[in-house]
């Protein structure tokens, strides 16, 4: 590296940059979908009783309930309950209520799902499981807003995995040109190397090791330059931007998506280089 | 020491490189291989380090059929060698030290023993003041010596040398092939390619003739 600092310089920069926008995408990414785990959490069955339960009644639903793989967690909300709770909703019209007692309101049992269940087909599938108890007669869970909320996380991963597919194959196409040229510069090193008697192994085991101290730089240096644009520029936009959408604080890149970029950035030196040197160190020609 | 049996080496189809070559060059032997541009000397010696693989025929060098060589045993056999081309092939960014250093650090010798055998090879050379100093920064010949240097570092059983004077004035020609001389006194068989009559005129050895891919004469002048 020190003996082609230009070389090394540009090779470095080209992946910095490179992996730059892998993180600058990255950190869009992981907020936008912190917004629609912000949004499912809101998915939840609710299931109105024609009659308040009995309490083992009550019991052995909920523990039948509870006991679905999709469940997460199952809230009664009695009469009293809701009665309040549409107090409360109405807030200054609240008057409306008087002379009115909990009674005109039903019992309900809302349930919420568990992480991964938090789509339609998922509620689907509690929804006909409920449906086998004569006691859960009217079940509301929003399927129109269910609907565009899967359309809205169905377009997000596909623009996501385009997006993120091109640039990556843009990165790898990049820096696996950039380590090229920079070893086409240094070929004729190689080619004496291979005269005086160099095993393919040793002559490339520099060059593999000076790709992956580059790629690891270069990983750590589009970590350092994310970061800065993050808290300079994108952390406030995005904050005004999501929370107007219901999420309360944007994040940087998660530890372990840090700790990919730099695995990422030393694995594409790494393959760079040795791709590369595969078509530059030749014993013999034919 | 090396025997050279029906070999032959074509690029295209309707022309031939070399052309059922056959020779055999004894140990401690200094032979000139010559002919006009094109008659295939620096394909012969590029078949001698098994840079290219001929289509027929067999090379043996100290009883080892090289064309038959495994790749991987090939850079065994060029620690045996020494190669010098009419370019040099130094590696620009190291130093005289460190280009010449290469051959024994391939090899796996000691640091102490590197350093003994390489200022011994230099300062053969006369390049003992230089050692510090970047190919870029010495003149041709100096460079064309620091190349037989590295090649001789190794005390290589063959030295092959392609036109190692070709780019060098009449004064440094006789230099260089004054340090071919020794190192041939010492033992070493050396093989040189070279369009310069007048060069063998003045250091008459074994001549092989090559033109249009064959071997045209053979002789002792």
């Amino acid at each position: 590296m020190l003996q082609n600092p230009l070389l090394c310089i540009a090779a470095v920069g080209t992946m910095a940059v490179s992996l730059t926008i892998v993180a600058f995408f990255g950190v869009l990414f992981f907020n936008f979908e912190e917004l629609t785990t912000s949004w499912s959490r809101r998915i939840q069955i609710k299931t109105y009783l024609e009659k308040v339960p009995e309490e083992q009644a009550l019991k052995d639903w909920r523990q039948q309930i509870e006991s679905y793989p999709e469940v997460d967690s199952v809230l009664y909300v009695s009469r009293e309950e809701a009665f309040e709770r549409f107090r409360k909703r109405l807030g200054q019209n609240s008057d409306l209520l008087q002379g009115m007692n909990p009674s005109i309101l039903p019992a309900s049992l809302e349930i919420g799902l568990k992480e991964g269940y938090r789509h339609r087909k998922g509620v689907e599938a509690v929804v006909a499981k409920l449906k086998r108890n004569p006691h859960f007669s009217d079940m509301r869970f929003g399927r129109e807003w269910l609907e565009r909320f899967d359309s809205f996380v169905m377009l997000l991963k596909f623009s996501a995995a385009i997006l993120g597919g091109f640039l990556l194959f843009a990165t790898i196409f990049i820096v696996a040109n950039t380590i090229k040229l920079t070893l086409y510069a240094r070929r004729e090193e190689l080619e004496v190397m291979s005269l005086v008697g160099g095993t393919p192994a040793f002559i490339k085991m520099p060059y593999v090791i000076e790709g992956a101290a580059e790629g690891f730089l270069g990983g750590f240096l589009a970590l350092a330059a994310s970061y800065l644009i993050f808290s300079l520029f994108l952390e406030k936009s995005l904050v005004s931007l999501l929370l107007t959408m219901g999420v309360g604080q944007v994040s940087f890149l998660p530890p372990p998506f840090q700790l990919g970029l730099l695995v990422a950035g030393t694995a594409l030196g790494i393959l760079g280089s040795m791709t590369s040197l595969r078509k530059f160190v030749r014993i013999r020609y034919q | 020491m090396i025997r050279i049996c029906n070999l032959s080496k074509s690029y295209q189809k309707d022309s031939a490189a070399l052309c059922d070559i056959n020779l055999a060059i004894g140990k401690g032997e200094f032979v000139y291989v010559t002919g006009p541009s094109g008659a295939g000397k620096s394909t012969l010696l590029r078949m001698l380090f098994c840079g290219e693989k001929p289509n027929r025929g067999q090379i043996l060098i100290n009883g080892r059929n090289v064309t038959r060589m495994r790749t991987s045993q090939i850079p065994y056999l060029r620690r045996q060698l020494g190669v010098v081309f009419q370019d040099f092939k130094l590696i620009k960014n190291r130093t005289l030290l460190e280009n010449v250093s290469f051959p024994l650090e391939v090899q796996g010798k000691k640091r102490h023993e590197v350093s003994k055998k390489v200022f011994q090879a230099l300062k053969m050379v006369g390049l003992e003041n230089h050692l510090k100093k970047y190919p870029l920064e010495i003149s041709g010949g100096e460079q064309q010596r620091a190349a037989i240097a590295r090649a001789l570092v190794v005390d290589p059983m063959v030295l092959l040398a392609d036109e190692p004077t070709g780019n060098l004035d009449d004064q440094t020609t006789q230099e260089i092939m004054e340090l071919f001389k020794i190192a041939n006194a010492r033992g070493t068989t050396v093989v040189m390619a070279t369009h310069n009559q007048e060069l063998i005129r003045r250091h008459p050895r074994r001549v092989i003739v090559l033109r249009q891919g064959r071997v045209v004469e053979d002789f002792m002048p």
